[in-house]
Order: C-alpha cells, then sequence, then structure tokens
C-alpha cells in the first residue's frame, strides 16, 4: 500500500492561540461564470457559491470560498470524489467550467484563539480590523510572502490554506512569531 | 546626592539607584534618568571628543537631536551598539557606555592635534589633498584615513536579540505625545476613531511636563498639571493605543508609517532574556497629525562647543524632569523669550544665574518677571569667546552694533560653568516633508512650516509654527476639529494665560572682533563643520545648498543636521544675500532617527531569510545524502554523495548509472498548469509556436513559449488529458510568471476564449524514471500497463492506479532515455518514491539531482531557458527552426520573429563546443574569441553550459556564438586567466544523434 | 506602498499587486500585416510621462484579475481604477 505523508504539524498551544493541521482533507477549484455553471454548481454542492467578494457559504460540512468573480475553492468533511466526478461531468465534460482536484496543492492549518491576528499581522499588509468581527469571510493576502487564503469560519476560528510546498516554512515563521505575541 | 541633583521630581524615583559604567568607571544614577542625566548628576559633561577636530566635546541637548554625546554601549558583548545617544538611553542596572571617537581616552586624546592643525583642513580637505600621486591612495591614504575616520565600532558576532515586525491599522495616527498631540488624541479618540498615538519618550508630554512657570495657565491650573490630569484622562480611553518609546522613522505614501517600538533597551540586564528587543510597526493609518514638535537653535559663535553648553531648554529639562542641573554658575545666552523660562527656574532653584540677549530690549510678562527677580540682563550683546578646556569656565561678551552686524564697545569676562543658548525654534517638519509635503518660510521668526494640508494630513502644534501656549492649544483644537469633522469640544471654551514673546531679532552668525577665518563658531557639532567653511565652500562656487551640504558635510552625521541645517541655511543666504526662503532645505529622508539593520530586517535572519519551498520527497533525499541546490525558492536535490565522494565523482557515477541502466529525479519542482475549456487547444496555438490542433488525446508535446519580442520565454511539455483537458508544465523558476502571463492574455487579449486555468503544481508529486532499464522497473510497479511502444509510445501518458490510487504516466524523455515521469497526489509522494526506489533495486536504480540532469539533457543538446537562454534569444538562435510553425497565422512573438534585428544572420546561436583537449572542462559564463592579438579583443560569445561526460568520455559545452550556426568545425579561443583553451565549434547534440536510445 | 482597491476585492496593500506597465495598447488582431515600424510601435513605444498615467495592474497575490488604474507619475496618487474593457472614467 502507499503511504500517506502528511506535513508533520503537532498541536501546538500558546496565549490565546492554538495551531493545528486539518489534513487530509478534500479541496476543490471551481472556475466558471455563467448561468449553467452557477446552477450545476448549487444542485450538486445544495450552497449557492457566494458571489460577494471575500466572503464564503456554507451548510453543514461543505464550505465554498470566494477566490475571484470566476473562481472558488470547495472544501469540508462532505466533499469526496464521488462529488468532484459529478462536478466534473456535469460542468467540466459539458464545458460550463472547470473542475480541479486541489486536495494536495493547499494544507490547511486551523488557527482558534483570540490572539490570531495578532500573529497574523506580523507577517500580512492585510487590515484586519473588520475581518476578525466577521464569520464567513475570506481574504487571499501574503502572510510573510506567501500567498495564503484565510477563511474565517467563526469568530477567532480560522482556516489557513497555503500552497503545501511552502507549508512547512511557513508553519516554522507562524510557530516562531506566536512565541511573541 | 550629588551637589548636582538638586531636585526632587515626579519623574526620577531617587528611591531607586541603580549602578553603570561610563568609560570604565562605575557610577550611580536613579531609575527614570537618562545616561545623560546621571553623567551630568554626576558632574560629568566632558562625554566625547569630535570627529575632525577631535575637541572635547560634552552633552548638548536632551533628545533625539543630540549631536555630541553619542556613546558605545556595551563594548566587547555581541550586542555593542556604536553612536547611541546618551541623552535616549534609560539608564538601567548594568549599563556600560563608552565614549567613541578619541583614542587612548576622552581625557586626553591623541588625535586633538588636528584641532592645532585645523587650518589645514579647510573643507573638502580630504577631496583636495589625497588625490595624488595616485599609487599613494592605496597603500597610504586609505589605511590612514579608515583607522581614523568612521563613528564607533560595529558589532562583530551575530545579534542575538529579537526584532519583531507588526503591522497595524487605525483611523488616526498622532505623531508626538506633547501638549498638541495630546490635545489630538483626545478628540480624535473621543470621537469614535480608532486612534494611535505614538511619542518616542518613555512617557507623555512632550516639554509641556517640566513647564513649572505659574505665567502660563490653563483653566487656572499651570500648564505642567493641566496636561497631566489630561494624560491621565487620556489613558482611560479605549479607543486609544498609545505607544511611548516609539520613533517614526519614515513617512511613505498612502500614509504608510514606519515606527519603531524600544520594547526592553531600558530593563535591567536580567530581565531582557527571550523577549523581544524592537518591534518596527508597519502603521497604515486613514489620517495623520503630525504633533512632532520644535527642537531648540544653538546660536553661532566663536567656540560655542565647549563642554558645559547646552540648549537653554534642555538644561530646564534636566532641571525640572530629573532635577539635575547642568551647573551652580549658569549663563543663558538667548535671543527670544523661552531661555528666560529656563533663568527664571535655574534662579527659582537658588542657582545663579546671568542673561546674555542679542534683543535691544523687551517688555513681555516673562521678561518682567526676570527682572523683578533681580537676574541681570545683557541686553544687545553677544559672546565673542568662550574658555575652558574640558568644561566651560568663563565668557567674553560684548555689545552689538546697531545693525548687529559688529561688535563694539569693551570686552567684558563673566565666570560661569554652564551655558545655555537659545536661537529660537525650529518646527521639526521632517514629516510633513516626507510625507511629500511642501514648506513656506516664514520671515517673522525664520522658521519653515507645513505649507499646505491635505485631507489626510495636517501638522499641529508647535510643529505646524506655533510656539505661544494659547496659540498651540486653540489652533490645535480648531485644526482637528476641521480635519475630523468634531463639532464642539471640550477645549471650545478653555481659558489660557501665558506670556507672549514681543520682540524678536536673529543673527545667523554672530559677528566677532576675531576674523571668521581664525575663530571657530561650529554649525554642525558633529561633523566639525564650521561657519568658515560653509564661507569657503561659497567662494569655490558652489551655490545650491545640496552642494554646500556635501562639500562641507554639514547635516550628514547620525544626527542628519537637525541642529545644523537653519544655520547653514541662514549663513549661505546672509553670504549670497538671497533670501532664505528662496533657497530651499535639503531634502529630508527617511529615517528621522537612525534604525537599527536587527529592526529593520526583523524575523527575516537564519532559517527564515529566505522562503524555502520542499518538495513531498524533501526528506528521503536529506536522509540519502543529498546536497541541496536553490532554484528559485525550492531546495532541489542537487547530487546525492555516496562514499564520501566531492560533487563531481557523484554526478559522473549518477551519469553514468543513467544511461547504464536506470536514475530516478524528482521533478516535482516543474510548474504544472490545469488547462480546461472548449478553447484550450486554440489557446495552446496561441501561446506555443508549434501547432497543436492535431495532438490527439493521450499524447503528450513540446512547447516553446517566447515574448512578445520573439524571445524564448519558458518551455516545457503538455500533455492533453482529454478533449477539452490539457496538463501543461513549465519550467521551476517559471511557473508563477507563465501562470500569471497566460491568465494576462486571457483576461486582457482574448476574452472571449471559454478557457480555465488553475495551477496544480504542489497538487502533483513526480518522479521521473529514466535508462535502459526504466520500462522494466515500471512494467514491476504497474503490472496491468503493457509498455510495448505500440501501446505506450514516446510522447505519450496513460492513467493507471498503483496500489489503488490514481496516477499519471507519461511518457518523456529530458536526459534523451528512455524515460518515464509518474504524477501523483503529492501525499503519496514519498511513498511513490520509496516504491520506484524497490522496484528499481535489481536495477541498480540511482537517483540523481539537478546536475546530473543538466549533464545528461546537454549530452543532447537540449536548452536549458533561463541557463542556455538570457532573455535574448530566438528560437531561430537556438536553432530550433523546426519547434516554429511556419503555417499558424498567429502566436505569442511571432511577428518578431520577422523584424529586421532577429533576422540577422550574425546574431549570437547556439553552438557545441568541443575542447582539443579533451580533459579540460571549459567555465560557465567563460568568453569566446577569434583572435587574441587584434586588440581590443572581440568577445563574440560565451559559454552557457559545460560539462565532463563520462558517457561520451570527453568534455562538452554549450554556447552562443555570433552567426554560429555557420561556424561548425571553426577553431576558437577561450582566454581564461592562467591559459587560453583551444575549442572547436561542433554539433550541439553530442550523444545518440537519431534518438535510439529513446526507443530502446 | 500604495494602497489600491482592486475593483474586486477591495483596499489592498500595494504588495499584493504587480505592475503591467502602461493601459490601453491593444494587441494587434494581425500582426503579420503589420511593418517593422508599426510593430516597433506596439512592443516597443511607451509614453512614460509625468503627469496622468494609464496602467495596467493585477492583484496577483489576491484574485488574480487584472485591471486598469489612473495614476499620476508625479505624486503618485491615484486617480481612478476600473475594470478591463471599461472606458477610463474622466480625470
Amino acid at each position: 500500500m502507499l503511504d500517506i505523508k502528511l506535513p508533520e504539524f503537532e498541536k501546538k498551544v500558546y496565549p490565546e492561540l492554538e495551531l493545528s493541521l486539518l489534513e487530509p482533507s478534500y479541496k476543490i477549484n471551481l472556475r466558471g461564470k455563467n448561468r449553467d455553471f452557477f446552477t450545476k454548481a448549487g444542485k450538486l454542492l445544495s450552497i449557492m457559491l457566494p458571489i460577494e467578494s471575500n466572503t464564503s457559504a456554507n451548510i453543514k460540512n461543505i464550505n465554498a470560498l470566494w477566490l475571484s468573480p470566476d473562481e472558488w475553492l470547495i472544501y469540508g468533511k462532505d466533499i469526496d470524489k464521488n462529488l468532484e466526478i459529478n462536478l466534473n461531468n456535469e460542468i467540466s465534460k459539458l464545458k460550463y467550467g472547470s473542475v480541479t482536484n486541489v486536495s494536495d496543492q493547499w494544507v490547511i492549518i486551523n488557527f482558534k484563539g483570540k490572539n490570531i491576528f495578532e500573529v497574523l499581522s506580523k507577517g500580512s499588509p492585510f487590515n484586519f480590523n473588520d475581518f476578525k468581527g466577521k464569520k464567513n469571510v475570506v481574504v487571499q493576502t501574503l502572510l510573510n510572502n506567501v500567498d495564503v487564503i484565510l477563511h474565517h469560519q467563526e469568530i477567532n476560528d480560522l482556516n489557513l490554506f497555503v500552497r503545501k510546498s511552502f507549508s512547512e516554512h511557513l508553519w516554522l515563521w507562524i510557530n516562531d512569531s506566536s512565541r511573541f505575541i | 546626592m550629588s551637589k548636582f541633583r538638586i531636585n526632587k521630581t515626579n519623574f526620577v524615583d531617587q528611591t531607586n539607584r541603580i549602578s553603570f559604567k561610563f568609560d570604565g568607571k562605575t557610577f550611580f544614577g536613579f531609575k527614570g534618568d537618562t545616561l545623560a542625566s546621571a553623567l551630568i548628576a554626576n558632574g560629568i559633561h566632558l562625554v566625547g571628543r569630535s570627529f575632525k577636530y577631535h575637541r572635547p566635546r560634552g552633552i548638548m541637548t536632551c533628545g533625539s537631536e543630540e549631536p555630541n554625546a553619542i556613546c558605545q554601549i556595551n563594548d566587547k558583548s555581541n550586542l555593542t551598539e556604536p553612536n547611541v545617544r546618551a541623552t535616549e538611553i534609560e539608564l538601567y542596572e548594568g549599563l556600560e557606555a563608552n565614549s567613541q571617537n578619541c583614542w587612548p581616552s576622552v581625557q586626553f586624546d591623541i588625535g586633538g592635534i588636528n584641532n592645532l592643525i585645523s587650518p589645514f583642513i579647510p573643507a573638502g580637505f580630504y577631496y583636495k589633498t589625497f588625490m595624488w600621486p595616485k599609487s599613494f591612495w592605496k597603500t597610504v591614504y586609505e589605511p590612514l584615513i579608515r583607522k581614523t575616520a568612521g563613528l564607533g565600532k560595529s558589532p562583530i558576532k551575530p545579534d542575538p536579540e529579537i526584532y519583531d515586525h507588526k503591522h497595524v491599522h487605525c483611523d488616526v495616527l498622532v505623531i508626538g505625545g506633547g501638549i498638541s498631540g495630546i490635545i489630538s488624541a483626545k478628540l480624535s479618540a473621543k470621537n469614535n476613531l480608532n486612534t494611535i498615538l505614538i511619542d518616542d519618550k518613555k512617557e507623555l508630554g512632550g516639554s509641556t511636563i517640566f513647564q513649572d512657570n505659574e505665567i502660563f495657565k490653563i483653566n487656572n491650573k499651570i500648564s505642567k498639571d493641566w496636561l497631566l490630569n489630561e494624560i491621565h484622562e487620556i489613558k482611560k480611553l479605549k479607543n486609544l493605543q498609545i505607544k511611548t518609546r516609539t520613533s517614526v522613522a519614515a513617512y511613505h505614501d498612502y500614509n504608510y508609517l514606519l515606527a519603531s517600538e524600544s520594547l526592553n533597551d531600558h530593563l535591567p540586564k536580567n530581565e531582557k532574556d527571550r523577549s523581544v528587543r524592537q518591534r518596527l510597526w508597519k502603521i497604515r493609518a486613514k489620517k495623520v497629525i503630525i504633533a512632532t514638535g520644535a527642537i531648540e537653535r544653538p546660536l553661532v559663535f566663536n567656540n560655542n562647543d565647549r563642554p558645559g553648553i547646552l540648549l537653554a531648554n534642555s538644561i530646564n529639562k534636566y532641571l525640572n524632569y530629573f532635577g539635575v542641573t547642568c551647573g551652580l554658575k549658569n549663563v543663558i545666552f538667548t535671543n527670544n523669550d523661552s531661555g528666560y523660562e529656563t533663568a527664571i527656574s535655574l534662579h527659582k532653584k537658588g542657582l545663579d544665574v546671568k542673561i546674555i540677549d542679542l534683543r535691544k530690549r523687551s517688555g513681555s510678562e516673562l521678561i518682567k518677571e526676570t527682572e523683578k527677580l533681580g537676574i541681570k540682563i545683557h541686553w544687545n550683546s553677544t559672546i565673542t569667546n568662550t574658555f575652558g578646556y574640558r568644561k566651560i569656565n568663563s565668557i567674553e561678551i560684548m555689545s552689538l552694533s546697531e545693525d548687529g552686524s559688529n561688535v563694539i564697545g569693551e570686552k567684558n569676562k563673566i565666570f560661569c560653568d554652564c551655558l545655555g543658548i537659545s536661537g529660537g525654534w525650529t518646527p521639526m517638519v521632517h514629516m510633513h516633508t516626507q510625507s511629500g509635503g511642501k514648506l513656506n518660510f516664514r520671515e517673522t521668526d525664520q522658521v519653515f512650516i507645513p505649507k499646505e494640508f491635505s485631507d489626510n494630513r495636517i501638522s499641529v502644534g508647535s510643529s505646524n509654527g506655533h510656539f505661544e501656549l494659547d496659540e498651540i492649544v486653540k489652533s490645535t483644537n480648531q485644526t482637528v476639529k476641521k480635519f475630523l469633522h468634531i463639532q464642539d469640544t471640550d477645549l471650545d471654551d478653555t481659558n489660557i494665560s501665558c506670556s507672549k514673546e514681543l520682540e524678536k531679532r536673529n543673527i545667523w552668525l554672530l559677528p566677532n572682533y576675531i576674523s571668521i577665518g581664525k575663530n571657530k563658531s561650529f554649525i554642525d557639532f558633529q561633523n566639525d563643520s564650521t561657519a568658515k567653511d560653509i564661507k569657503l565652500a561659497m567662494r569655490e562656487g558652489f551655490k545650491s545648498i545640496e552642494h554646500v551640504k556635501r562639500y562641507t558635510t554639514t547635516g550628514m552625521a547620525t544626527d542628519q543636521g537637525k541642529l545644523s541645517n537653519m544655520h547653514a541655511l541662514g549663513i549661505i543666504a546672509e553670504t549670497a544675500a538671497v533670501k532664505m526662503g528662496s533657497l530651499g532645505t535639503t531634502t529630508f529622508r527617511p529615517p528621522f532617527t537612525p534604525l537599527t539593520f536587527g529592526t529593520i530586517v526583523g524575523r527575516s535572519v537564519g532559517k527564515f531569510f529566505d522562503i524555502t519551498r520542499k518538495t513531498p520527497m524533501h526528506e528521503w533525499h536529506v536522509k540519502n545524502n543529498a546536497e541541496f541546490e536553490n532554484v528559485g525558492q525550492w531546495k532541489r536535490a542537487w547530487y546525492y554523495s555516496r562514499d564520501n565522494e566531492n560533487m563531481h565523482q557523484s554526478v559522473q557515477r549518477e551519469s553514468k548509472a543513467a544511461r547504464d541502466s536506470a536514475g530516478i529525479l524528482d521533478a516535482s519542482t516543474l510548474g504544472k498548469i490545469d488547462i480546461k475549456g472548449s478553447d484550450a487547444t486554440e489557446f495552446l496555438n496561441r501561446v506555443y509556436t508549434n501547432a497543436w490542433s492535431k495532438l490527439s488525446i493521450g499524447k503528450c508535446r513540446y512547447g516553446l513559449m517566447l515574448n512578445e519580442d520573439g524571445m524564448v520565454y519558458d518551455d516545457g511539455v503538455t500533455t492533453r488529458i482529454g478533449e477539452n483537458h490539457y496538463l501543461m508544465t513549465t519550467t521551476t523558476g517559471g511557473a508563477a510568471n507563465v501562470l500569471s502571463k497566460l491568465e494576462d492574455y486571457l483576461q486582457t487579449e482574448w476574452p472571449e476564449l471559454d478557457v480555465w486555468l488553475t495551477s496544480v503544481t504542489d497538487h502533483y508529486a513526480t518522479a521521473s524514471i529514466c535508462g535502459p532499464n526504466s520500462k522494466k522497473i515500471l512494467k514491476k510497479l504497474f503490472s496491468d500497463i503493457e509498455f510495448n511502444d505500440q501501446n505506450f509510445p514516446h510522447m505519450s501518458f496513460k492513467n493507471a492506479k498503483i496500489d489503488g490510487i490514481d496516477c499519471r504516466i507519461m511518457r518523456i524523455s529530458f536526459t534523451g532515455e528512455h524515460s518515464y515521469e509518474i504524477n501523483i497526489e503529492a501525499k503519496y509522494g514519498n511513498s511513490l518514491w520509496e516504491k520506484c526506489m524497490e522496484a528499481g533495486k535489481d536495477f541498480n536504480i540511482t537517483p540523481y539531482g539537478t546536475e546530473t540532469m543538466h549533464l545528461l539533457r546537454a549530452e543532447k543538446g537540449f536548452i536549458i531557458v533561463g541557463q542556455d537562454t538570457d532573455g535574448t534569444m530566438t528560437p531561430i538562435d537556438l536553432q530550433m527552426d523546426w519547434i516554429v510553425s511556419k503555417k499558424k497565422y498567429d502566436f505569442i512573438g511571432k511577428r518578431s520573429l520577422y523584424r529586421s534585428d532577429t533576422m540577422r544572420e550574425d546574431r549570437k546561436q547556439l553552438v557545441g563546443l568541443l575542447t582539443d583537449e579533451p580533459n579540460t572542462v571549459l567555465e560557465e559564463g567563460a568568453q569566446i574569441v577569434y583572435d587574441e592579438n587584434k586588440k581590443p579583443i572581440e568577445m563574440i560569445g560565451h559559454v552557457t553550459s559545460s560539462y565532463f561526460s563520462p558517457n561520451l568520455n570527453k568534455s562538452i559545452a554549450l554556447a552562443v556564438v555570433k552567426n554560429g550556426r555557420k561556424l561548425k568545425g571553426q577553431k576558437l579561443l577561450v582566454p581564461m586567466r592562467d591559459q587560453t583553451i583551444n575549442v572547436t565549434v561542433s554539433d550541439f547534440i553530442f550523444y545518440d544523434k537519431n534518438n535510439e536510445r529513446l526507443n530502446a | 506602498m500604495f494602497l489600491i482597491n482592486c475593483p474586486y476585492c477591495g483596499e489592498r496593500d500595494q504588495s499584493e499587486f504587480s505592475s503591467g506597465g502602461e493601459a490601453h495598447i491593444e494587441r494587434p488582431k494581425q500582426p503579420t500585416e503589420l511593418s517593422d515600424d508599426e510593430w516597433a510601435d506596439f512592443l516597443f513605444m511607451r509614453k512614460n510621462i509625468k503627469g496622468i498615467q494609464f496602467e495596467r495592474w493585477n492583484h496577483s497575490h489576491g484574485c488574480r484579475k487584472w485591471f486598469n488604474l489612473i495614476r499620476d507619475t508625479s505624486n503618485d496618487k491615484i486617480h481612478g481604477i476600473y475594470k478591463m474593457g471599461e472606458k477610463p472614467p474622466k480625470v
């Protein structure tokens, strides 16, 4: 059997901050813009793709993150291979848009606690003043010069998406910065 | 208590004694002292030697403008820091400070000889003297200058401290915690605006909190007490963040400011451990209120630089804030009223004080009180000389002529041990001008003040040119109200009483009976430039302030001319008989005060110096002794050393194994872009030089991408996965740029195309297995696939499963060998790799790194974009005409291939080079020439790739050479430092020209 | 560091963006029919003016969308931002 090798990020606890790895998790990138695309995606995911910028929609265990007017990232416990195949058949194959498995493109690091934004502010130029008070908001920005997607799903509970090859470096950086909030 | 510690204050805790060392001697001070105040309390004024003449210098100010009292802190430790201003160092237990720029000691300094020979060291001395003979520069002048130049010593070991960066966003940033800053911050925060107030001192209050004169009252309270209450109030405001010990260093566009917060410098040594030393705040403010105040001006007269000569207001701060007096017999030399506040304070503490005033008379409230107290005032007088070597002991004064241009009458000598000087006040407009603001010159008191406000930036208080208490409070209130759209405030009907200055008289260079050439009237104390130097520069033809500044070095020391710039300008204006306002100022550049390198760098040190990207198989490479090469941000396995091999030996072994049996390469770093959409094929036709319409599903093709200028930009293999689905690979370093470029074309030039791009570089791990036994290894891994050439030909792909996990196998080759690439989801990458190693065991499967890959492909004459190309190579230059479609109407860069320049025949073209001596390996980058004897030697090209090929047993190289296409067989020369290497131009495919091994 | 109001994501720090040079230089539809001079004009010639300049920017570390931006090159003030394909607003 092939072994799964995930990043070796042990859960870490700092004052008012907890960091942990949220892997493995299934992730799908959706791109499209026509009406059929929205209809099909909405039906298969039982969720309307959010069209408001920097937001996410979620239902039970499916999250749809707005990335751009024609791009979304779907992840969550209820996302699986079957859903990917269905999306592919109903969207990609019918030329309504594109469906791409990006499960291993991104690594999710979960942040919990009051100090999330104190740490993120050390390496990100993004203004979190409003963001931290809202749930289901999303931002794509830079953290320590690495591209990240931040999904603030609940107040003081955030998932950070970083490209796999950068993840070890960024994990070390986050932990370093968390030492002296 | 020493005889200079005469006063108890709220700011210094005299129950908390602290010991420190200065120049090796132990002294005591108290918590709350600065190094400067503690030294003064110990009667020490002489703290350094001046830069050029090594004259004794003393503490002159109490703030960041200090030019003289700069110290080396904690000499001999890792952290030793030069050029720290004693006026800004908070005293802590264990502090060790040393004076700088003197040898063997500050009391007796050999460099002081420069003072005696100073007539021979005029402005521009170095420029003029050390010019000839030329041969002397390296051997004599430079070593000599180096020995005496520079301020302080830099640390020689790594800095163990932690420096941190943090972004912060606010509605309003107030810079400066003096009275106007406090008023502004309160108005802003009370108006529900998220506000930050920054001050560089440890406490808010500016110069008002040590103002104890009863003439100055706000709502019937002494201004100091009123302000202390305000400070108490604002500390309770929820919207207000107060950052003390924080200095704004830079003010950039769009209200982006950098401020350095000092977090543990003031703590005793044993409490500093493992905490952040300094934090650089990156502030983005919607609005900025500049309340940086003003600094006092010195006066320029003969010998105005002796220890014991301080700015008058600094004397007042030492007295009322720190409780120490700078002298027992004081003289205040002033041209304005503020010096009188100091004189009254000194008098009230029972200290002897006299006043010398340039003005003819004045009758303001302050002066009336001074006279009432019986303090002697010498009106219309100036100082012509000062005396005392290690500290001032007396001065000589004379009367001024009617117009102030000359001295008249008798010389009078006054004994003193401290001289306070005050030439008026200079608004700190640095922040305003750094942000792009312009200045106006105000003639009445000769100050530059902000010319205009913008919607998001204003200046208030004395940084805006308001110096009278009532003016400061009222105008700050009005300006901030308007700026922040506030209706009514508590300050609208404040009742203020204060003394108002009635007379002004400013003389930039005070007259003397000693000629300018023979006296020493210092302008820039730290760089030792005098009025004479400025006049000399102007006589020599320098007119612009920027030129005079650089020629005389006025304003170019670590204090950046905070005390000197105005006088330099004034003297230039006077000498040239032009209006000072028309001269303009020199440019105020960041940082306002020096920043440590640590603060600038933050945590980007050591392992965080640069970002590193790792492949899923990284740890396997580490365990197997790989050396790594940086490719972009990636760490790629470079070669795997076995049994203490050196790099050459490893590469030779790996290369041989890959051709003889089997090799395996981690190719996960290649960029991968998933392309979907009904116009995907058309899209590829437009972005690559070759044709894609006939590529059938399941097939792969190599593509070359150009820039619009026709130069090679990237290359890689693209696979057709489905009808409307392709997987493009790019070079490792080019991945992000290629994706961005393709998106650009899709979004802007061809929005009509139905194409979607998604990066999947990190989603897949790629193992590339090559060599004559690769097929056998693949068979072991994938028993259900037929690997014969018919079912699985070169340049095709198959979906496959390994242990039930989906993967893709591409039969493609970058080495010229029969070769396969397996793509699998990254989480299985390491396991797949180990499986391949296991399956290849019987075939001596050999992991090889990027160096071997480069060698193998060079044997085959395959280019590497970025190594054999440099942005000036067309496909034709690379002799890759075959990949440029003649039939396609258009593709990116096509038209440029028919420009007259790109069609020139004598362009540099890719060729092979063989050294006549087969064991000699050329250096990459080496220049190539025809003829060494014809001068100047014409460079006709250079070596781009060079290796010793173990498979051919000789040295091979790729090069670009002018007109190379036509030079096959031509003998050329590669001149090196120790020999000239003879080479012959060859075909650039050195190995298996007919591609027989691909299908072996 | 500018603050740039991405027409899709809102106000962001300049470090999230990359600049793509002068705007409104359309790629010729039929390049092969152009003379060397005409092609060189498209390829190389840029105004690079002091004053109001129309530029292309990409929110490369955000939504990856390209857009146009009007900047005064003498003081870096941004006078307008509009999507690709839209007409520039009056300045």
